[in-house]
């Protein structure tokens, strides 16, 4: 009997140890993907990498923070941050009124657009003039989307009967795409055009559709998301990432690793200086 | 191959987590088997009635559910306990690796639950009646008596939890552990080399598994070395 | 945060949409996994060194592995090779189905040979050399006596891994489809509400093996009929 207590107590001890209590803290843990070039990803040095990863340096670097890293599959990145795994998501995630209703953004640091992705060559005609997609071109195709993300709310808006397949990542999906898995898929244009069309990987995939950026689905841009209930937190956030803004250092970010400008003011489209 | 170069260190490092995990749920599983066969051989009905739900539950459930619902989960609970105690705490967070471990010893536990139980029953009550004729009090029969008989007759089912305990850490790459899967898809994404990725990763894995059934066999000579003398 | 019992409820029938997925990996699985299991028995117990040996390397590899691991080199590793893409069998590997199917198929057949190996050596040696003494030949004795026999002892251990196997579906979440875990973890990412909607989860999870577990009882009381005391007549 004292046996069996020890080893429950000794247990209890344990599990009390692990779970870490934070009060203090500024040392903001930062959840993201870590597998989404260009954004946030690990080079192969082992260093976090990306522009999310560069936003976010900067901005802990004016409110006096420091970072720590968080990896995390797109689809829990809102349930995580809702249950304490981070403080902040610099993850590329669009600031959309059904996403406000859970959590809080701070001000947009990139613009927040979708695309469609096809095979060179096939004429697959699937938006109007108008920029409406035509349904019945997507009967027979198979369209590859990420999970949780704004490209599937649009889709199950706009195209609710399509075939879609949901993917944990958009390396995934770009792989599935190159390999004939899936006919289209929806993603961030500024994302494939650098790291799947301009390289031998997407050397036969265009763009086949036009830009979508509908404020209802897309939002505002992407931003970073934080907690409800810290607006402290958002206004020191908001301050640096305007700092940010004003003294070009977002731009900067961006052109690091693309040769187009993707902050919201001057974004001209993908390609296009 | 080529490819590979500069994912080395990472590869190693990732090698290390898995041996860390492996470690921290190899504990916990022996703790919560041997809490959970040493309450279904107790008399008391409501720890017989706790540990056959526990048994049923976690090996009837897939172990990626066990372990989502364990790292988003268990936050939510130790918060809200955590703040009995202490309102002033916001909040408490258990971090990949632990929801890992935790998840997969309490899964694993199940199992061994199970065989500790048998092997417990396996070992002849006339040694555990002797030791209370000799005066011994049921912890020092439990430690001194019954367990290192248990321990050779669990050996063989053992070795296969400790190869299910090895395999189930893969599922933590899930949550974001940086162990060896996640390093391939890392790597997957930078190179576009996913079969050659994790190839590697099998690989390393068939090294690792390799290794514990080595040691098993070797465990379970030494066990019965005092059998094998008897020709 | 508070816990939700309605949503509990509510989504069940929600995710259940997930278990024809599920039932049909299962199905596909168990039947190709059965049948590769007994080929890579017969090639293990052939006594002949070059079947022999593939035999056991195929067991050591699938069996030393994780599933996980396994999934992601057949459905994302082998489209990497060309000749794959090319290749007769594309059109299967093609679709994370079918992938689920051949990976989950060859992952129990390494496990389902080594039980049925476990049972065919647990038969007695006696029975085999009556069977011999009357002049059974080699694949008769096989076929007519050590099967059955072998089958009812490597029941309750093939059960085992039948569940396992049906444990190892929820990974195919991971690759696109939409099984009961799949369906729920969908459903996570628009609710944010993931200890309810796993809960649902793993109570169906929890009642489909119940009902597996009734089922091989069943079927395990039916085969060892003959070996209960005073069951004969």
């Amino acid at each position: 009997m004292t046996m069996r207590k020890w080893v429950l107590s000794a247990a209890f001890a344990a599990i009390g140890a692990i779970a870490t209590a934070t009060a203090q803290a500024e040392t903001l843990r930062v959840g993201m993907e870590c597998t989404y070039a260009p954004f946030n990803f690990r080079a192969p040095g082992g260093e976090m990498s990306g522009y999310d990863v560069d936003v976010a340096k900067g901005v802990a670097q004016l409110i006096g923070a420091d970072l720590q890293y968080v990896c995390q599959q797109w689809d829990g990145m809102i349930p995580a941050l809702l249950t304490n795994k981070f403080d902040l998501i610099v993850a590329s995630m669009s600031i959309t009124d059904e996403r406000l209703q859970k959590m809080d953004f701070s001000v947009p640091y990139r613009v927040s657009i979708g695309r469609f992705l096809g095979p060179k060559g096939k004429d697959l005609k699937l938006f109007d003039d108008k920029g409406k997609p035509i349904q019945s071109s997507f009967k027979n195709l198979t369209v590859g989307v990420e999970r949780a993300s704004t490209y599937a709310k649009w889709i199950e808006a706009k195209l609710p009967g399509a075939n879609i397949r949901l993917y944990d990542g958009a390396q995934a999906m770009l792989l599935d795409l190159r390999n004939g898995r899936v006919d289209v898929a929806i993603t961030n244009p500024m994302k494939a055009y650098l790291e799947f069309l301009s390289t031998d990987q997407g050397a036969k995939f265009e763009f086949v559709s036009p830009a979508i950026d509908e404020r209802e689905y897309f939002g505002t841009g992407v931003g970073i998301g934080i907690r409800k209930g810290q607006e402290d937190l958002v206004k020191r956030v908001n301050g640096a990432l305007k700092t940010l803004i004003e003294n070009g250092s977002l731009e900067k970010y961006g052109h690091k690793y693309f040769p187009f400008s993707i902050s919201p003011e001057n974004w001209k489209g993908v390609g296009v200086n | 191959m080529a490819a590979l170069s500069g994912w080395w260190d990472d590869f190693f490092f990732g090698t290390v987590m898995v041996l860390k995990v492996f470690a921290a749920s190899l504990v916990l599983a022996v703790i919560f088997g041997l809490l959970g066969a040493s309450a279904k051989l107790s008399r008391n009905r409501a720890a017989q009635v706790l540990a056959k739900a526990y048994t049923v539950v976690f090996r009837g459930t897939p172990e990626l559910v066990v372990l989502l619902l364990f790292y988003f989960g268990t936050a939510v609970v130790l918060t809200r306990i955590a703040q009995i105690y202490d309102p002033q705490i916001k909040f408490v967070d258990v971090p990949p690796f632990w929801a890992g471990a935790i998840a997969i010893g309490l899964i694993v536990g199940a199992y061994m639950t199970e065989t500790f139980r048998g092997a417990f029953m396996g070992v002849a009550h006339g040694q555990v009646e002797a030791a209370h004729a000799l005066g011994l009090t049921k912890g020092q029969t439990f430690f001194y008596v019954r367990m290192p008989q248990m321990w050779r007759l669990a050996l063989p089912n053992f070795g296969n939890h400790m190869l299910s305990i090895m395999k189930d850490t893969a599922l933590i790459s899930i949550v974001g552990l940086e162990e060896i899967v996640f390093v391939g898809q890392m790597a997957t994404a930078v190179t576009h080399k996913p079969f050659l990725m994790f190839m590697t990763v099998a690989l390393i894995y068939l090294a690792i598994t390799t290794v514990i059934t080595i040691l098993t066999w070797w465990l379970e000579r030494y066990a019965n070395s005092h059998l094998e003398r008897v020709r | 945060m508070n816990f939700d019992f309605n949503l509990i409820l509510s989504s069940l029938p929600q995710i259940a949409a997930g278990l024809g997925i599920t039932l049909k990996l299962m199905a596909y699985s168990t039947a190709i996994g059965l049948v590769l299991a007994v080929l890579i028995l017969l090639m293990r117990i052939s006594g002949r060194w070059y079947l022999t040996w593939p035999a056991m390397g195929y067991i050591y590899f699938l069996r030393g592995t994780p599933i996980l691991v396994q999934i992601f080199i057949i459905y994302h590793g082998l489209p990497q090779l060309d000749f794959v893409r090319e290749s007769v069998l594309w059109p299967v590997l093609r679709e994370p189905f079918g992938c689920c199917v051949v990976a989950l198929s060859l992952n129990s057949s390494a496990y389902i040979s080594e039980i049925l190996r476990g049972g065919v050596l647990g038969v007695d040696k006696g029975v085999n050399e009556a069977a011999r003494a009357l002049g059974l030949s080699a694949p008769q004795r096989f076929i007519y006596i050590v099967t059955p026999i072998a089958v009812r002892l490597a029941l309750p251990a093939y059960s085992n891994e039948f569940i396992s196997m049906m444990k190892a579906t929820a990974l195919a979440s991971t690759v696109t489809l939409l099984d009961i875990t799949g369906v729920a973890r969908t459903i996570v990412s628009n609710t944010f509400a993931p200890f309810e909607i796993f809960i649902a989860a793993a109570l169906i999870y929890l009642a489909m093996a119940w009902v597996f577990q009734v089922g091989f009882g069943k079927l395990e009381d039916y085969l060892g009929k003959y070996t209960k005391r005073g069951a004969s007549a």
